[in-house]
């Protein structure tokens, strides 16, 4: 068993010696001056984390955004899911919304949202929000069907009240999807904001980004880009974590 | 005493337009205090729209349904029901799951734990407590199933095909626990069941229902001795019964189309 | 005597509206009416809303749909419309080719599956927009980049779904094959590929979904061409107007790209359950 994993081990960082060699030979055949090393970059990286306390206030600034823009999905989107899910009707009339919502792509909306909502912090955060609601509304709302009949005839048969069923039939079986749908959620709000960023480069990452690539500085640009993507990667793993240990007793029945 | 009275149950089917579908016509039966009934009838005559008319989960306006007396509005404190899935929360242990119908009733934690532990060592699955539903196989989920509904007490339990889910074996072994269990506390008992050596096996009377509508065709007494063994099997009586019952739903399953 | 339980579960039929109706009407009610019926009135409330309350930023639903029936009358975005389309197609065909193989390989081969499959994973869960800076550095100001952050977007749906159905192809057919002589190439193309492609459709439908999202979010950043390079010129000129309707473009072009590879699946998986 050890040796098949030191083996899995030994194949990914094999890919990644690939991948990385690549790379220094694409830059070594290209007329490209902008592309930084692998090792330029992993070097500007470094600079960046311990030494650039800019990079951290961007950070923080650009986060903003995005906790303020992700709470609000939650808080809006959960609760119209459990909705959808439980009242029929309701959920007869959000669905051609939440179908349309589900294929058409939030960018372009974007400029309506800064003529409405100006440049500042109030547009970021509710660009934020509808990449992230409909994916957690609509898991939320699959989850509440998901949850079996029979345990909500069950749950009557002892006499409880609609509020007891809730509290302890449909929230928990909904549960493992709402998970889901936060962990999706969190993606397309990550994703929200990077948009915002890069389109609206008045602070935070964004403006950076401009700061640096206007000054050449590509390792720098790569390796913001590259934090990040490290950032996203961490936050959606520990989502995951949270979404398996909530969701151990349940099969898959996420959207997105 | 459950008093069921010229019950009929129609369901209909808004969104096509067809005729409504009567699922039960006129029903008149009567089922006496720590009676153990069993119905049995060919697929689709109604007997689970019965059970759970009787449970209160489904609302009839036919007829009159009546618990000591007193008429079926809605699930009560006096009836249980046990599920033919079993309808385990698959997220809460063997303990939670059994303590289920005392909390939603408001049951203090300490005592409904108490009570849920007795009967999960009465149903033989003591050890088991800390377990998930899908640790255990069928038969053992549905133990927890029983004792679930005999934590709340109830004078009646209203069984819905409990072990058509099971395996054959399995099925035989619940049998004769259902049975031990039963002699040491009469509740009234109604067991729906497609078998017909469970039906004789169990009920002190087997209703035999009619295809769809679902009437009641015949109650048949079954004199054998309590408490029962597995040798009853072999009697005469139980034969002869279990004969009957099926020359009938034989003729009733050939004139259907 | 109506008894009373709690509430309908959703999945119960909507109780039936007033005898008052005529049986046509309910059955359409109850059939798709509901939906409709809230579209309709979700448009006539914007309609509303946007002639009472006069912002730039909600013109009424009437001057959007006026906008877009402009579009295909005059064909202003025709250009536009063609470069988005054109670079959708390359990008989607390259992420197909791309997914197909690499998902196979990783399918069939374990070796191949556990070299990979921590870098696909992650650049599944990452939100690929942040690979368009990136490729903007590469490419430049070209199609290859609106090309290349496609295929990033759209690509590792597709391994993910074809690895998954290549290895949950029944194990029992794949034997009973080698039982009839098959060599590896024959198992592939007589027993892999058409018993995995229900869920390798699935794939490519997901992967066309975020193929559209990439072609868009990838226009809005690297705004030369395209409808995305519309939505940024028309934002500026404050027309909120045409911005909906550019939306309302991009919207139809998912549904009928979504359409299309759904009428593909059908077509090729008409056995399947």
């Amino acid at each position: 068993m050890k040796k098949t994993t030191f083996r899995d081990w030994a194949s990914r960082l094999a890919v990644f010696a690939a991948a990385v060699s690549l790379w220094e030979l694409f830059l070594s055949h290209s007329q490209n001056f902008l592309l930084p090393t692998f090792s330029h970059t992993a070097i500007a990286l470094f600079n960046l984390v311990f030494q650039e306390p800019r990079f951290w206030e961007a950070l923080y600034i650009s986060n903003q955004a995005l906790l303020v823009g992700y709470a609000a999905s939650v808080v809006i989107g959960i609760p119209m899911g459990l909705l959808a899910g439980r009242v029929h009707n309701m959920d007869r009339i959000l669905n051609p919304y939440l179908g349309v919502l589900l294929v058409m792509p939030v960018a372009p909306l974007i400029p309506v949202v800064i003529i409405a909502l100006g440049l500042g912090l109030a547009s970021r955060v509710f660009i934020v929000m509808l990449f992230a609601i409909v994916f957690i509304t609509i898991n939320t709302r699959a989850g509440v069907r998901g949850v079996e009949p029979a345990l909500i005839e069950m749950a009557q048969s002892f006499g409880a009240s609609e509020a007891q069923i809730w509290r302890r039939i449909i929230v928990p079986g909904a549960l493992p999807a709402i998970f889901a749908g936060l962990r999706i959620g969190l993606g397309r709000a990550i994703t929200g904001m990077v948009m915002v960023e890069l389109l609206l480069v008045a602070s935070g990452l964004g403006r950076l980004l401009l700061e640096f690539s206007g000054r050449m500085q590509s390792d720098f640009v790569f390796a913001t880009l590259l934090a990040v993507i490290i950032e996203a990667l961490v936050l959606l793993s520990i989502m995951q974590a949270l979404e398996r240990k909530v969701a151990s007793w349940a099969p898959d029945i996420s959207v997105g | 005493m459950i008093r069921v009275k010229a019950l009929s149950k129609e369901f209909g089917t808004v969104d096509n337009g067809n005729a409504a579908v009567l699922a039960l016509s006129d029903i008149d039966f009567e089922v006496r205090d720590n009676e153990f009934v069993t119905v049995i009838g060919p697929s689709g005559c109604g007997k689970t729209t019965l059970l759970r008319i009787i449970a209160g989960l489904i609302p009839y306006q036919q007829g009159e349904v009546s618990i000591d007396s007193r008429p079926v509005t809605g699930p009560g404190p006096e009836r249980a029901v046990v599920f033919q899935n079993f309808a385990l929360m698959p997220w809460a242990d063997v303990l939670g799951n059994v303590t289920f119908g005392l909390e939603v009733r408001g049951v203090a934690k300490g005592e409904s734990e108490g009570r849920a532990r007795e009967l999960i060592k009465v149903v033989g699955l003591e050890g088991f407590e800390r377990r998930l539903p899908k640790e255990l196989s069928g038969g053992m989920q549905q133990r927890v199933g029983l004792a679930r509904a005999l934590a709340v007490n109830p004078q009646i339990l209203l069984m819905d095909e409990p072990f058509g889910a099971l395996d054959e074996q399995t099925r035989r072994l619940l049998q004769e626990q259902l049975l031990q269990l039963w002699e040491r506390e009469r509740k009234t008992v109604v067991f729906i069941t497609h078998s017909m050596e469970e039906a004789v096996m169990l009920g002190d009377r087997v209703m035999l229902m009619t295809p769809r509508p679902g009437k009641v065709k015949e109650m048949i007494d079954v004199p054998l001795n309590r408490p029962r063994s597995r040798d009853v099997e072999k009697s005469p009586a139980f034969i002869e019964i279990k004969e009957y019952l099926w020359e009938n739903l034989r003729a009733m399953q050939a004139a259907q189309p | 005597m109506r008894s009373m339980p709690a509430a309908e579960t959703a999945t119960k039929t909507a109780a039936p509206k007033t005898s008052l109706l005529p049986g046509a009407l309910r059955r359409w009610l109850t059939g798709y009416g509901l939906e409709v019926v809230a579209l309709i009135a979700g448009a006539l409330v914007w309609e509303g809303f946007g002639w009472m309350l006069g912002l730039q930023w909600l013109p009424p639903f009437s001057r959007v749909l006026e906008a877009f029936v402009q579009f295909i009358q005059s064909g202003a975005i025709l250009s536009n419309l063609q470069s988005s389309l054109t670079g959708l197609l390359l990008g989607f065909a390259l992420s197909v080719v791309l997914g197909l193989s690499l998902g196979a390989l990783m399918g069939r081969y374990r070796a191949v599956e556990r070299a990979f499959d921590i870098y696909v994973h992650a650049l599944f869960v990452c939100p690929s927009i942040l690979f368009a800076p990136i490729f903007f550095a590469i490419f430049g100001l070209s199609d290859a980049s609106r090309i290349a952050i496609i295929v990033v977007y759209s690509t590792f749906v597709i391994v993910i779904n074809t690895a998954t159905a290549i290895r949950t192809v029944d194990p029992s057919l794949v034997e009973m094959a080698c039982s009839f002589g098959c060599r590896e190439r024959q198992i592939f193309t007589r027993i892999l590929l058409p018993a995995s492609l229900p869920l390798v459709f699935a794939g490519l439908r997901l992967g066309m979904g975020r193929a559209v999202k990439g072609m868009i979010n990838g226009e809005m950043l690297i705004a030369f061409v395209g409808l995305g390079a519309l939505a940024q010129r028309y934002g500026a000129q404050f027309d909120a107007a045409k911005v909906f309707a550019i939306a309302m473009v991009v919207l139809i072009i998912g549904l009928v790209s979504n359409a299309i590879v759904q009428a593909l699946e059908n077509r090729l998986t008409r056995w399947a359950g």
